[in-house]
C-alpha cells in the first residue's frame, strides 16, 4: 500500500509552558473529505499552521506522501503541494478578484524574470494562460462575473469563495479551508456545502476543513477528528463522533463517567 | 506580425523622442541642458524607488545611497581609465551606467538580505542608517577624495541628454513589463499580505531583494550619469534630504502608481528649480495666499466627504473653490497690504521649500492616496476621456 497523502504522527508544539497541539496523529487517503472540529482553542489553527509551514512543530513528525515536511518553509509546502485558506480573509486586497488567483497559479510558471522584464512572447503567453486558468477556478466558485472587481470590494461571503479559488489555483493535492462557512448565512452556507463537495467529487480535491458549525460539518465530512486543548480526542464518521460522549463533554462541558 | 510591429516602433519612437530632446536641449544653455538632465534622473530615482516602495511595499528612505554607490563608482573608475579610452562618450557612459548600475545591486544586495525580515518603520530606519553609513564610508575614504569630493573624468560638456531620456525610459518599461505580466504579481502580493504570500508558493524574501537590487541597480545607473554630468561630486551631494524628496516624488505621485512617480519626480523637481529665478514677492500676497490654501483645502475636504452628487458637478465645484481661492488670496492680499508692517517684500528664491511643503500637506489633505493613486497612464484610458470605447488590445511598449 502507498504511503497516505498527509500522516501526522504525533505532532506536537509548544509555545513556551502552553502545550498548543499535543501528539495528535491522524491519516488523510487521497479523495478524502476530512474535519477537523474542537472548541474554540482546541489548537485547530495552529495545526493547520504546523502542517502548511508556519510553524515548525516541536517533536513529531508531518509527512507528505511518506516524505517528512516538518519545519519546511511555507513557499516550498505550497510549492509541494498543500494549499490553504485563512481563518481571519487574507486576500490581496487591492488587486483584482483575478490577480488574487493568478497569484495562486503563478507558481507553476516557467518562464523568467529577464522576459518578463522585456515584455516577451512566452512571458505574455504564460500570462495570458494563467489568466485562463483562473477565470475557470473563479466559474467553479461563481465569481467569474466579478473577475476585475477590486477583492476588497466583495461580499464576505464572495471573498471566502475568492479565497477557496486562489488555493485551488496552485493546483494542491491537499487543500486546507480554515473555517470556510464562518460568517455566512443558511443560505450561502447551503451553497457552500454543496460547492465544497463538487470541488471533492469533480476535480478529485483531497480536503481537510476546520469548522465551527456542526450540522455543516456532520453533513459534509466522511471523517472527522476532534482536538480539545490541543489533544486528540476521537476520530471517526459523523455518526461516531455524534455519540461520543468525550466529543458531548468537551462541547457541552459535563463530566465524563469514568 | 503585429506585436513585433507595435513592439519596434514604441522603441523607435523611444529612441526618436530622446533624440528630438537632444536636438532641442543642444539650443539651450548649459544651465538648461543640466535640468533636463537632472529630471530625467529624478524621474529614473522615483521610478526605481516606486518599484521598492510603492509596488513591493517595502518602506526604504535610503535611496540616495544607491545612487551615490553609482556616482562614485563611475568618478573613480573615469579618474584611472577614461585617460586609456579611446572610445566614443556614449559607450563610455552605457559602460559606467552597467558599472554603476552593478555595484548598486550589490549595495542594494547587502542591505536587502539581512535587513527584509523587518517591516514598516523598522525597515525605514535600517534603510535610513544605510543611506548615512555609505555616505560617512565615503567621506572617510582617501582615494575617494573624503569631504572634498572627486573631479569626475570625463566632465561631459555636452550634457548627455539623450542618454538620460533613454535610462528614464528603460526603467519606465522594465516596471510597466513587469506589472503588465504575471511576474509583477507577488511582488505586489508581498505589499499586500506576505502571510498570503508564501501560502501561495511566493518566495516573499527573494522576491523583496528582487524588488531592492532592480530598484538600486536603476538608481546606480543613474548615479553614475549624475557624476558625469555634474563633473564634480562630493559626499553632501547624496545626504537623507536627497532620499527624502525623492521619496516625497513617490507619495505625491501616488504610491506603486509609475506613471504618477514619474510626472510627481518632474513636476517635483522643477516647481523650486522654477523658483530660483523669482523675484521679491510681497508678504501680503504670501499670507493671503497661505490663507487662501488653507480655506481650498476645508472647502475641497469638505466636497469630497460630505457632497454626493455627480463627478462632473463635484469637478465644477473643485474648479469653483479653486478659483475663488485665487480671489481671496489677492483681496486679502491687497487689504494687507495697506498695513505698514507687511508692505515689505521676500526673497522669492527662499519661499522654493515652503512651496513644496504646502504641496505635500495639501495633498496628504486632499488626496491621500496620490495623485495617481494606483492607476496608470493607458491608451485606453485616453480613449475613455474622449467618449470611446475602451478596445480590448493594448499597446505594448
Amino acid at each position: 500500500m502507498s504511503a497516505p497523502l498527509l500522516e501526522l504522527n504525533e505532532a506536537t508544539i509548544r509555545f513556551g509552558g502552553l502545550v498548543a497541539v499535543n501528539k495528535v496523529s491522524f491519516k488523510l487517503e487521497k479523495g478524502d473529505l476530512f474535519g477537523l472540529i474542537g472548541p474554540n482553542g482546541a489548537g485547530k489553527t495552529t495545526l493547520f499552521n504546523i502542517v502548511t509551514g508556519v510553524y515548525k512543530p516541536t517533536s513529531g513528525d508531518i509527512l507528505m506522501n511518506g516524505t517528512s515536511i516538518a519545519g519546511t518553509p511555507a513557499n516550498k509546502i505550497a510549492t509541494k503541494g498543500i494549499a490553504r485558506t485563512f481563518q481571519n480573509i487574507r486576500l490581496f486586497k487591492s488587486l483584482s478578484v483575478l490577480e488574487n488567483v493568478v497569484v495562486g497559479g503563478f507558481l507553476r510558471h516557467k518562464t523568467g524574470l529577464a522576459g518578463a522584464m522585456a515584455y516577451l512572447p512566452p512571458a505574455i503567453k504564460e500570462t495570458e494562460r494563467l489568466k485562463e486558468e483562473a477565470m475557470n477556478l473563479l466559474r467553479i466558485v461563481d465569481l467569474d462575473h466579478v473577475a476585475n472587481v477590486r477583492s476588497a470590494d466583495l461580499s464576505y461571503g464572495m471573498q471566502r469563495r475568492l479565497e477557496i479559488a486562489r488555493a485551488m489555483a496552485t493546483q494542491p493535492q491537499l487543500l486546507l479551508l480554515d473555517e470556510p462557512a464562518a460568517g455566512m448565512n443558511p443560505q450561502e452556507k447551503e451553497e457552500l456545502n454543496g460547492m465544497v463537495r463538487k470541488i471533492r467529487d469533480e476535480h478529485e480535491q483531497t480536503i481537510l476543513l476546520i469548522e465551527h458549525d456542526m450540522r455543516f460539518v456532520m453533513s459534509l465530512c466522511e471523517r472527522i477528528v476532534v482536538l480539545d486543548h490541543g489533544e486528540e480526542i476521537s476520530q471517526g464518521d459523523p455518526d461516531h463522533i455524534r455519540n461520543d460522549p468525550k466529543v458531548i463533554a468537551a462541547y457541552l462541558g459535563e463530566a465524563t463517567e469514568e | 506580425m503585429k506585436f513585433w510591429g507595435v513592439r519596434i516602433a514604441s522603441i523607435l519612437v523611444a529612441i526618436l523622442l530622446s533624440f528630438g530632446l537632444e536636438k532641442l536641449g543642444r539650443g539651450t544653455d548649459s544651465f538648461t541642458q543640466q535640468l533636463i538632465v537632472f529630471a530625467g534622473l529624478y524621474v529614473t530615482l522615483a521610478v526605481s524607488l516606486n518599484l521598492i516602495n510603492g509596488i513591493t511595499g517595502q518602506f526604504s528612505i535610503g535611496h540616495a545611497a544607491f545612487y551615490q554607490v553609482g556616482a562614485y563608482s563611475s568618478a573613480y573608475l573615469g579618474i584611472k581609465f577614461y585617460p586609456q579610452f579611446h572610445g566614443n562618450l556614449f559607450v563610455w557612459l552605457t559602460l559606467m551606467a552597467l558599472v554603476g548600475a552593478a555595484m548598486a545591486a550589490v549595495a542594494g544586495l547587502i542591505v536587502g538580505l539581512p535587513s527584509l525580515r523587518l517591516k514598516g518603520d523598522y525597515l525605514a530606519i535600517v534603510t535610513l542608517g544605510f543611506g548615512e553609513i555609505v555616505r560617512i564610508v565615503i567621506q572617510n575614504q582617501k582615494a575617494l577624495g573624503e569631504s572634498g569630493g572627486l573631479n569626475v573624468a570625463p566632465h561631459t560638456t555636452e550634457q548627455p541628454i539623450m542618454f538620460v531620456a533613454l535610462l528614464a525610459v528603460l526603467c519606465i518599461a522594465v516596471c510597466r513589463n513587469l506589472l503588465k505580466t504575471a511576474h509583477g504579481l507577488p511582488f505586489l502580493a508581498v505589499r499586500e499580505d506576505e502571510v498570503a504570500s508564501s501560502a501561495m508558493g511566493v518566495n516573499v524574501t527573494a522576491t523583496k531583494v528582487i524588488a531592492f537590487a532592480l530598484g538600486s541597480a536603476f538608481a546606480g545607473a543613474a548615479g553614475a550619469i549624475y557624476a558625469n554630468s555634474l563633473g564634480f561630486i562630493n559626499p553632501d551631494l547624496f545626504n537623507s534630504t536627497l532620499s527624502i524628496s525623492v521619496l516625497s516624488m513617490v507619495v505625491l505621485g501616488g504610491t506603486g502608481s509609475i506613471t504618477g512617480s514619474a510626472l510627481a519626480a518632474m513636476i517635483l523637481f522643477y516647481i523650486p528649480e522654477k523658483m530660483r529665478d523669482l523675484k521679491d514677492v510681497r508678504l501680503a500676497l504670501i499670507i493671503g495666499g497661505l490663507l487662501a490654501v488653507g480655506l481650498a483645502v476645508s472647502a475641497i475636504r469638505y466636497v469630497i466627504f460630505n457632497v454626493h452628487k455627480s463627478a462632473a458637478i463635484r469637478a465644477a465645484m473643485h474648479v469653483g473653490i479653486i478659483i475663488g481661492s485665487v480671489v481671496i488670496a489677492e483681496i486679502v492680499a491687497f487689504a494687507l497690504g495697506k498695513i505698514p508692517a507687511l508692505a515689505g517684500t521676500v526673497e522669492g528664491a527662499k519661499l522654493r521649500l515652503v512651496v513644496s511643503a504646502v504641496v505635500l500637506i495639501v495633498l496628504m489633505l486632499v488626496r491621500p492616496q496620490g495623485v495617481f493613486a494606483h492607476h496608470e497612464f493607458s491608451w485606453s484610458w485616453v480613449q475613455k476621456l474622449m467618449g470611446k470605447k475602451a478596445p480590448s488590445t493594448e499597446v505594448a511598449a
